[in-house]
């Protein structure tokens, strides 16, 4: 058996107990990126909140390594994983730089100040994500597009194996989108790191993952390398887009093929 | 070379321009400290001279410095203005202690042990446990009096608790912990209408909030209870900057939230009980003293706000119990009047700033 670095077995999630997709099976080597795609309500925040241990899961385990996510010490899992969410981080009169360096937390001491190498760390990753030139402006002030550059920063400068991002490009312009995405690429290649996250740029999906997994419905809709997943008319049928509506549009229904085709 | 360069350059320069920013920042913060520290001095030594009976300086300190003095002003002195002086300055720091936690606790900047209901709650099991006390001729003492409070405090903290989950609004929060406060002042006067009339006085100026009365035994019990706290809350400086990012992040930075929070209720509950079982109710310091300090340290950080909000509110509390002792004197006014006096616009303020930011 290939050994991998992220895997679940059986892994079912949902909230309060009820499922919502189940039987989930992925397998991860180390410094692979996996992007979850499906139609809005399909689950991809339930799955990354349970991969993260935000929601319990209801069944199955997960995997780090050997380690099983529930056996890990809450330390432990934070130097191994960093999160990027959708939700807001609170960051009353930080600036940029000081929320970086939160990401530094789990390799504080107990009144968590940081030492002369905590400082190079977040230096070095604020220069490697090119938020250095703002790093003294007010985290609340700066445009959307460079909050998610400065929370991209945090979560590398928690220096993580893995790094799980909620729909990390959305609401960014194509130029931020693109810049983000390589920042992920080059810190896979630089340092091996593994990216879960989702994403709702089909186009983008393509080019940047190793793997994809399709969700819609009860069950994993699919899962397998960008080449497997988007061939023709499985987009349509996963975002149930119907032959008739508005693919009558000669030109939306060529844009459709267009990315189904690898 | 290059290598070395860049190392040269990694020392002096690049960090460099970022530690000078952060000497800054620490500067401040420690003048910050220093001038409420000198702040409290100042408004300590004008509370024990000025009174009823004004006690000049220079005899203030030949008393204090243990010289012999005219037998009644160093009874007074000692007996009665050391004491109260003591206590607004570890009750004041521990409102405002109070006040900051469970605005951490809440992101609310408007929250506090009065605002809450806290302090209403507090109020009511130590009004009950005293009546009940004195119909039976028995003493009650201090700890008595803070177990009663504590416990009055976490029946109200366990409502707002259960309120705040169904509701997750700043408004909504704040009205229902004023509708606690209300109820449980009602039962609180429903008792005191019942009790004997010797209990009365005591209780009624005790539920309006009053330093008056304070004596030695008081303070070592509440210094203790206090300072205990104030030690435990410091401790958990780091989770709690974590815990300000929200939530979710705290946890993916490896905090466990549910002791936190259970640690968070508990000591603001203590802290509120020691406020409510010697002085009372006491309105606004909780969140206008909080919010000044961070004001005066352009920052939210656990580790520098915790000690800063303890001495901003033992200042604030000192300045507001020497106008209650002096405007009308020799009748005093409940401290709760001047403290809201000064309190109450500052949390307006705070309402006004959020709208416009929430627009802006």
């Amino acid at each position: 058996m290939k050994d991998y670095y992220f895997s679940t077995k059986k892994m079912c999630v949902g909230y309060e107990n009820k499922p919502l997709i189940k039987e989930i099976e992925l397998a991860l080597p180390k410094g692979e990126i996996l992007t979850l795609i499906g139609p809005n309500g399909a689950g991809k925040s339930t799955v990354l909140k349970s991969i993260t241990g935000q929601l319990q899961l209801i069944g199955g385990t997960v995997f780090f390594g050997k380690n099983s996510l529930a056996e890990m010490k809450t330390n432990e899992l934070a130097r191994k994983m960093s999160v990027v969410l959708t939700q807001k981080l609170k960051a009353e009169l930080k600036s940029c730089r000081d929320v970086v360096a939160t990401g530094r937390y789990p390799y504080t001491g107990w009144f968590g100040i940081l030492s002369k190498e905590d400082e190079q760390i977040i230096d070095e990753v604020m220069e490697l994500t090119h938020t250095a030139d703002i790093k003294e402006q007010e985290f609340d002030k700066i445009s959307d597009g460079q909050k998610q550059r400065v929370m991209l920063a945090r979560a590398i400068c928690q220096e993580p194996e893995i790094v799980i991002l909620d729909e990390p490009t959305s609401y960014l312009d194509i130029r931020y989108k693109l810049d983000f995405l390589s920042i992920l690429q080059e810190m896979r290649e630089k340092k091996g790191l593994t990216v879960i996250m989702s994403l709702h740029e089909l186009e983008l999906a393509k080019i940047v993952s190793d793997k994809i997994l399709c969700l819609k419905g009860e069950y994993v809709k699919r899962y397998g390398t960008p080449e497997e997943i988007f061939e023709s008319d499985f987009i349509q049928e996963l975002f149930d887009m119907k032959e008739g509506d508005f693919l009558k549009n000669k030109k939306f229904s060529a844009y459709i093929k267009q990315l189904e085709c690898m | 070379m290059v290598c070395k360069e860049k190392e040269l350059s990694r020392h002096f320069h690049l960090p460099g321009t970022w530690s000078d920013k952060k000497r800054n920042r620490t500067y401040r913060y420690l003048m910050v400290l220093i001038f409420l520290g000198i702040g409290a001095l100042l408004f300590f030594l004008l509370n024990i001279c000025i009174g009823s009976i004004q006690i000049p300086l220079s005899n203030t300190i030949r008393i204090l410095a243990g010289q012999k003095a005219n037998e009644t002003i160093a009874k007074i002195l000692w007996d009665i203005r050391l004491p109260r002086a003591a206590a607004v300055l570890i009750l004041g720091g521990a409102l405002s202690l109070a006040g900051y936690l469970l605005q951490t606790f809440f992101n609310n900047p408007i929250a506090g042990p009065f605002v809450l209901g806290i302090s209403s709650g507090a109020k009511m099991v130590v009004a009950l446990v005293m009546v009940f006390f004195m119909g039976k001729n028995i003493r009650v003492t201090s700890t008595t009096m803070i177990l009663a409070a504590f416990i009055g405090s976490m029946i109200s903290m366990g409502f707002v608790l259960l309120v705040s989950r169904r509701i997750n609004s700043m408004s909504m929060l704040v009205v229902s912990g004023v509708m606690i406060g209300y109820i449980c002042s009602a039962i609180t006067e429903l008792v005191i209408t019942f009790a004997d009339d010797a209990d009365i006085v005591n209780l009624h100026n005790w539920s309006r909030g009053s330093f008056s009365g304070m004596t030695w035994e008081n303070v070592k019990v509440m210094a203790v209870v206090v300072f205990l706290t104030f030690f435990a809350i410091f401790l958990m400086s780091k989770p709690l900057s974590a815990y300000q990012l929200g939530d979710a992040y705290a946890r993916s930075m490896g905090v466990n939230i549910r002791i936190l929070r259970i640690c968070i209720v508990l000591f603001s509950s203590i802290l509120s009980a020691c406020i409510v079982a010697f002085a009372g109710p006491i309105s606004f310091v909780g969140i206008a003293a909080p919010h000044l300090v961070k004001k005066l340290l352009n920052t939210i950080e656990p580790i520098w706000m915790i000690p800063t909000c303890f001495l901003g509110g033992s200042v604030f509390c000192l300045f507001c119990d020497l106008l209650a002792k002096t405007i009308l004197a020799p009748t005093e006014l409940s401290i709760s009047t001047v403290t809201a006096i000064f309190g109450a616009p500052v949390v307006l303020w705070i309402m006004i700033k959020k709208r416009k930011g929430n627009h802006g």
